[in-house]
C-alpha cells in the first residue's frame, strides 16, 4: 500500500502554478493581445461613459449657472411691483439673491458685413440688473473679455484716432499729424493680417499731453480692466450697452485650444461696434405695437458654454428692455378722456431669477418662494391699480431650474434614456468579447490541460492557474484601459479638432508606411505564401486608406464631428467619471475571471484521455 | 514469480460514438509483476492503449460491471480522486506516442513538472538535479533550456521518459513509445528502456510491432478488446503468453 507518511504534500502546488501561469503569459502573443483588448473595452467605456455623463451634467448644472435655483415668471405681460417682491424674497434668510428679468425677442442689427446690407441677428433678449444678476448667476465670470490684448487695443486706439481726427488735427503739429495719417492709414490695412505695435508708434508721434488726453477718449484705452467693468455693469462711456453671447456674432472662431479668435486679426472684435436692437412689443390685450428700435454699443461677451444659449442670448439694461417692450412705468389715462390721468402702470419684469444659500435644495426653496409670493401678494393695498396676479393664475409659474428647463432639457432626457440603453448593450458586447477571448484561449490548451491531468494535476490547481492567467491580463488590461481612458478623455478635445483638421504629415507618414509595406511585401511575396500577401494587402490598405482619408477630411476643409450646434456645448465634456470607470475596471476583471474559469473548469473535468485527444 | 504489483481485472470500455456503443475492451485481464516488461500487443482498434490508459489512471471503465485495477491491491479507481491524481503523479509514469510535452516550458521544466505537481516544489533543488541527471543519463545535457519544438522526435520522446520517471514511479506505462519515431530512433528509446528494465523498472509497453514485442518480457495479444488465447498466439510468433487469468 502507499504510504501516506511519504506522500507529496499535494497542497504545494504554488510553485508549478506560478511557473505555468508565467510561461503562458509570457511565451505567447495571445495574452498580450488579450490584455490589448481588454484594455481597448475598458478604455471605450470609460471614454464614452465619461463624455455623456459629462454632457449631462453640463445640460444640468448649466441651468442652475445660467438661471438660479427657483424662478418666478409671468408671461409676456410682467410681473408689476417686482421691486417689492424681491425685497420681500431677499429679507427670507434662505434667499441669497434675487434678480429681475425682462425676457423678448428682437432683431439685433450686427455691424458686419462692411457693405450697407448688414446681417441681423435674431437674438433672445434678457433685460438684467447686472449687479443683482451677477449674485443670483455667475454672469461675471462667463464674461469673455477680460483685458483687451494688444492687438484689440491698437483696434481701439485706431477707431480712437479715426473718430476724432479734426480734434487731433487742431491739437497736433502738422509734421506729427502728417505721420500719425501715414501710421494710422497703414496701420488700418496691415492691422488686418499682423500685429503693427499702433500702440508705441502713436505714443511716440504724440506729446505726453497728446497722448493722455488721446487715451481719454476711451476709457478702455488708459485702463485695461475697464472692458470687464463695462460687461458687469452693461454701461460703455454713459451708455447703456449689450453683452452677447460669443456665438451670436460670426466674427468669433473657436480655436483648437478652445480660446476664441476673432476672424481679420481682431477687426470683427464686437467691442468696437453698436447694434441695432429692434423689439416687438405686445399690449396687455396681446396685440403687436409698433416695434421700437434703439442703437446700443456692444461692451462686451459672454460665454455660458450652452451653445444654444450662446447663440442667441443677449443681455441690456433692464430698463432698456422695459423700454422697448412698453414694460416701463407709464401713465393710465381714461378710456374716454386721454388727457386725464387715473394712475400709473409700474415697471414690469417677465421673470424673477432666485437664488437660495448653499446647502439648500431647489425645492424647499421653491417652496419657501410660493409662501413668499402668496404673502406679497395678501400684502398688497387694497386700491392697488394693476394687482400682480395671484398662484392661481395659470400664467403666473414658480418653478425649479430643473423644471424651467425641461423644455431645454427634454430632448437631452431623452438622449439619456437612449444612452443608458446603449450603455447596457456596450457594457454586454464588451463583457461577451472579453468570455469568448478567454474560452477560445482556454479552449486551445485543453489538450495541455490533459497533459497536466495524466501528470497528477488535480482540477483545483487547473483552474487556479487560469484564474491567475485571467487576472493578471484583467488587471493589467484594466490598468491599461483606465490609463488609456482618462488620457483620451481629458485630451478629447484636442484629438477631435486634430480628427477633425489632421496634419498633412499624417498622410504623408502614412503613404510613406503604405509604400513601405508594398515594397516588404513584394520582397516577402516571392516564396508564393500567402500570409506575408494578405498580411501585406491590408496593411497596405489600411494605410493607404488612412492617408487618403486625411486628404479627403483636408479637401472638405476639416470635418467637425461634435457640432456645437448639434450638442448645445461648445466643449466636449472631458472629466473622467471614476465611479462608473472603476466599476468598469473591476466588471473587466470579473469578465476575465469568468471567461477562463468556466472552460478552464470544463477542460478540468474531462477525463486525461479525452482531453488528450483534443487538438 | 515478484510481487504483483499492477492488475487489471475483467476491464470494460465503451465509448459511445453517437448512438452507437462501441465496446473498446472486453472482459481483458491482466497482471504485472515487479520488475517484470509486459508488452500489450494488438493491431489498431484492439484497446491496447484504452488498456493502459485504465491501468495508468488516465480512464475510468465503463460504471456498471467494468471491472477494477488494482495498485499493490489497492483497487484504484475507488480511490479519491486526490489519490488517483497522487496515482498518476507518482506511482506510474506515462510516456505517450505523441510525447505530450508542454511548448511553452524547457526541457528541464517539462521534466520536473511531475515533481512540482506533486509538491515537491518545496525541494526544488533536488527535483532539478534529479532531472537533470535523467536528462544527462538520457543524452539530453546540453538540452536543458531548449524548447520541446527545437527537439527532434527521439528528443523529445527521451525527454517524456525522463518525465515519467523524475518521481520514481513503481511502474512505466508506455503507449506506442516509437510509433511516431523512425525506425533508428525507436530502437535508441527501447534501448533506453531496456536499460532502465535492467535496472529493476517495471515496464507495461503498448505495440502493433511484434518486433517490440519481443523485448519484453511476456506479451499480453489483444483482439477485439479481448485477450487472445495462447493458440492463436503461436500463429503471431510463438511468443510465451503472460500468464494472466
Amino acid at each position: 500500500m502507499h504510504n501516506t507518511a511519504t506522500a507529496p504534500l499535494y497542497d504545494a502546488h504554488l510553485v508549478y502554478q506560478l511557473l505555468l501561469t508565467t510561461k503562458y503569459l509570457t511565451s505567447r502573443v495571445i495574452p498580450l493581445i488579450a490584455v490589448l483588448a481588454v484594455a481597448l473595452c475598458v478604455a471605450l467605456v470609460i471614454v464614452v461613459v465619461s463624455v455623456m455623463s459629462g454632457f449631462l451634467h453640463m445640460v444640468q448644472s448649466s441651468g442652475r449657472t445660467l438661471m438660479g435655483d427657483v424662478i418666478v415668471t409671468y408671461g409676456i405681460s410682467g410681473l408689476p411691483h417686482y421691486d417689492e417682491l424681491i425685497a420681500q424674497l431677499e429679507e427670507n434668510s434662505n434667499v441669497l439673491a434675487a434678480t429681475p428679468i425682462v425676457d423678448g425677442w428682437g432683431l439685433l442689427r450686427m455691424p458686419y458685413p462692411e457693405s450697407e446690407a448688414k446681417q441681423s441677428e435674431t437674438v433672445q433678449v434678457w433685460g438684467i440688473e447686472p449687479i443683482s444678476f451677477a449674485k443670483v448667476t455667475s454672469y461675471d465670470s462667463s464674461l469673455q473679455w477680460k483685458t483687451p490684448t494688444e492687438n484689440q487695443r491698437d483696434w481701439l486706439l485706431l477707431d480712437v484716432i479715426t473718430e476724432n481726427q479734426e480734434l487731433l488735427r487742431d491739437e497736433m503739429q502738422d509734421d506729427d499729424w502728417n505721420e500719425l495719417v501715414e501710421v494710422a492709414n497703414s496701420a488700418s490695412s496691415a492691422l488686418n493680417y499682423e500685429d503693427v505695435g499702433l500702440w508705441t508708434a502713436v505714443q511716440q508721434i504724440m506729446s505726453d499731453e497728446q497722448w493722455s488726453r488721446t487715451l481719454a477718449l476711451d476709457e478702455r484705452l488708459g485702463n485695461p480692466d475697464a472692458i470687464l467693468a463695462q460687461g458687469l455693469t452693461l454701461m460703455q462711456n454713459g451708455r447703456d450697452g449689450i453683452v452677447s453671447g460669443l456665438h451670436v456674432s460670426e466674427g468669433n472662431e473657436r480655436q483648437k485650444d478652445g480660446t476664441y479668435k476673432v476672424v481679420r486679426h481682431d477687426y470683427w472684435w464686437l467691442p468696437r461696434f453698436d447694434g441695432t436692437l429692434t423689439m416687438l412689443p405686445v399690449d396687455s390685450e396681446g396685440g403687436v405695437i409698433e416695434p421700437e428700435s434703439v442703437i446700443l454699443p456692444f461692451v462686451n461677451e459672454f460665454q455660458s458654454g450652452v451653445f444654444m444659449i450662446d447663440e442667441s442670448r443677449i443681455f441690456v439694461p433692464i430698463h432698456t428692455a422695459q423700454k422697448l417692450l412698453h414694460l416701463d412705468e407709464a401713465q393710465i389715462v381714461d378710456e374716454d378722456d386721454p388727457t386725464e390721468i387715473v394712475g400709473v402702470d409700474p415697471a414690469k419684469a417677465t421673470s424673477i431669477l432666485i437664488r437660495g444659500v448653499a446647502g439648500l435644495s431647489a425645492d424647499e426653496l421653491e417652496i419657501i418662494v410660493e409662501n413668499i409670493y402668496d404673502q406679497f401678494i395678501a400684502g398688497m393695498p387694497f386700491d392697488t391699480t394693476v394687482m400682480p396676479p395671484s398662484r392661481s393664475n395659470p400664467g403666473l409659474t414658480i418653478h425649479t431650474w430643473e423644471e424651467q428647463q425641461r423644455s431645454f432639457t427634454g430632448p437631452v432626457e431623452k438622449e439619456r434614456e437612449l444612452m443608458r440603453t446603449l450603455f447596457s448593450i456596450v457594457y454586454l458586447v464588451v463583457a461577451a468579447l472579453i468570455l469568448s477571448i478567454f474560452w477560445s484561449i482556454v479552449y486551445e490548451k485543453t489538450r495541455d490541460i490533459g497533459i497536466l491531468r495524466s501528470i497528477g494535476a488535480s482540477r483545483g490547481s487547473i483552474v487556479w492557474i487560469f484564474l491567475q492567467y485571467s487576472l493578471v491580463i484583467g488587471v493589467l488590461g484594466s490598468a491599461l484601459g483606465l490609463l488609456v481612458g482618462w488620457l483620451i478623455t481629458k485630451n478629447i478635445n484636442e484629438i477631435h479638432d486634430a480628427m477633425g483638421n489632421p496634419p498633412l504629415g499624417m498622410a504623408i507618414a502614412a503613404f510613406a508606411i503604405a509604400g513601405g509595406i508594398t515594397i516588404l511585401t513584394i520582397a516577402k511575396s516571392r516564396g508564393g505564401q500567402m500570409l506575408p500577401i494578405v498580411l501585406g494587402i491590408l496593411g497596405f490598405a489600411t494605410f493607404a486608406g488612412i492617408g487618403a482619408l486625411v486628404l479627403f477630411i483636408k479637401s472638405i476643409g476639416g470635418l467637425v464631428i461634435w457640432d456645437a450646434s448639434v450638442y448645445y456645448f461648445s466643449i466636449i465634456p472631458n472629466n473622467v467619471d471614476w465611479p462608473s470607470s472603476i466599476v468598469t475596471a473591476f466588471g473587466a476583471i470579473l469578465f476575465c475571471l469568468i471567461g477562463a474559469v468556466i472552460p478552464a473548469a470544463k477542460a478540468a473535468d474531462t477525463d486525461p484521455v479525452k482531453a488528450l485527444r483534443h487538438e | 514469480m515478484s510481487n504483483l504489483i499492477l492488475e487489471g481485472i475483467r476491464l470494460k470500455k465503451t465509448y459511445q460514438l453517437g448512438r452507437a456503443s462501441v465496446p473498446v475492451l472486453r472482459d481483458a485481464s491482466l497482471q504485472v509483476h515487479e520488475g517484470e516488461w509486459v508488452t500489450i500487443l494488438g493491431s489498431s482498434g484492439s484497446g491496447k492503449s484504452t488498456a493502459l490508459h485504465l491501468l495508468g489512471g488516465l480512464d475510468r471503465p465503463d460504471k456498471i460491471d467494468g471491472g477494477s485495477v488494482l495498485f499493490k491491491g489497492e483497487s484504484i479507481w475507488e480511490q479519491t480522486n486526490r489519490r488517483i491524481n497522487q496515482y498518476r503523479n507518482s506511482d506510474i509514469g506515462f510516456v505517450f506516442q505523441f510525447y505530450h510535452l508542454l511548448p511553452e516550458l524547457t526541457v528541464l521544466e517539462n521534466t520536473v513538472l511531475p515533481a512540482m505537481i506533486g509538491g515537491f516544489g518545496n525541494a526544488a533543488e533536488k527535483s532539478r538535479t534529479r532531472g537533470t541527471q535523467l536528462l544527462e543519463q538520457f543524452g539530453l545535457g546540453h538540452r536543458l533550456s531548449h524548447r520541446p519544438r527545437e527537439l527532434s522526435g527521439g528528443e523529445r520522446q527521451r525527454v517524456a521518459i525522463a518525465r515519467a520517471l523524475i518521481n520514481e514511479p513503481s511502474v512505466l506505462l508506455a503507449d506506442e513509445p516509437t510509433g511516431n519515431l523512425d525506425e533508428a530512433t525507436g530502437n535508441e528509446i527501447l534501448d533506453v528502456l531496456s536499460s532502465l528494465h535492467v535496472e529493476g523498472l517495471t515496464i507495461v509497453l503498448v505495440t502493433h510491432n511484434l518486433d517490440i514485442a519481443r523485448r519484453g518480457d511476456s506479451v499480453v495479444h489483444l483482439r477485439h478488446g479481448q485477450i487472445d488465447h495462447p493458440a492463436n498466439l503461436a500463429h503471431s510468433g510463438g511468443i510465451a503468453p503472460n500468464q494472466a487469468t
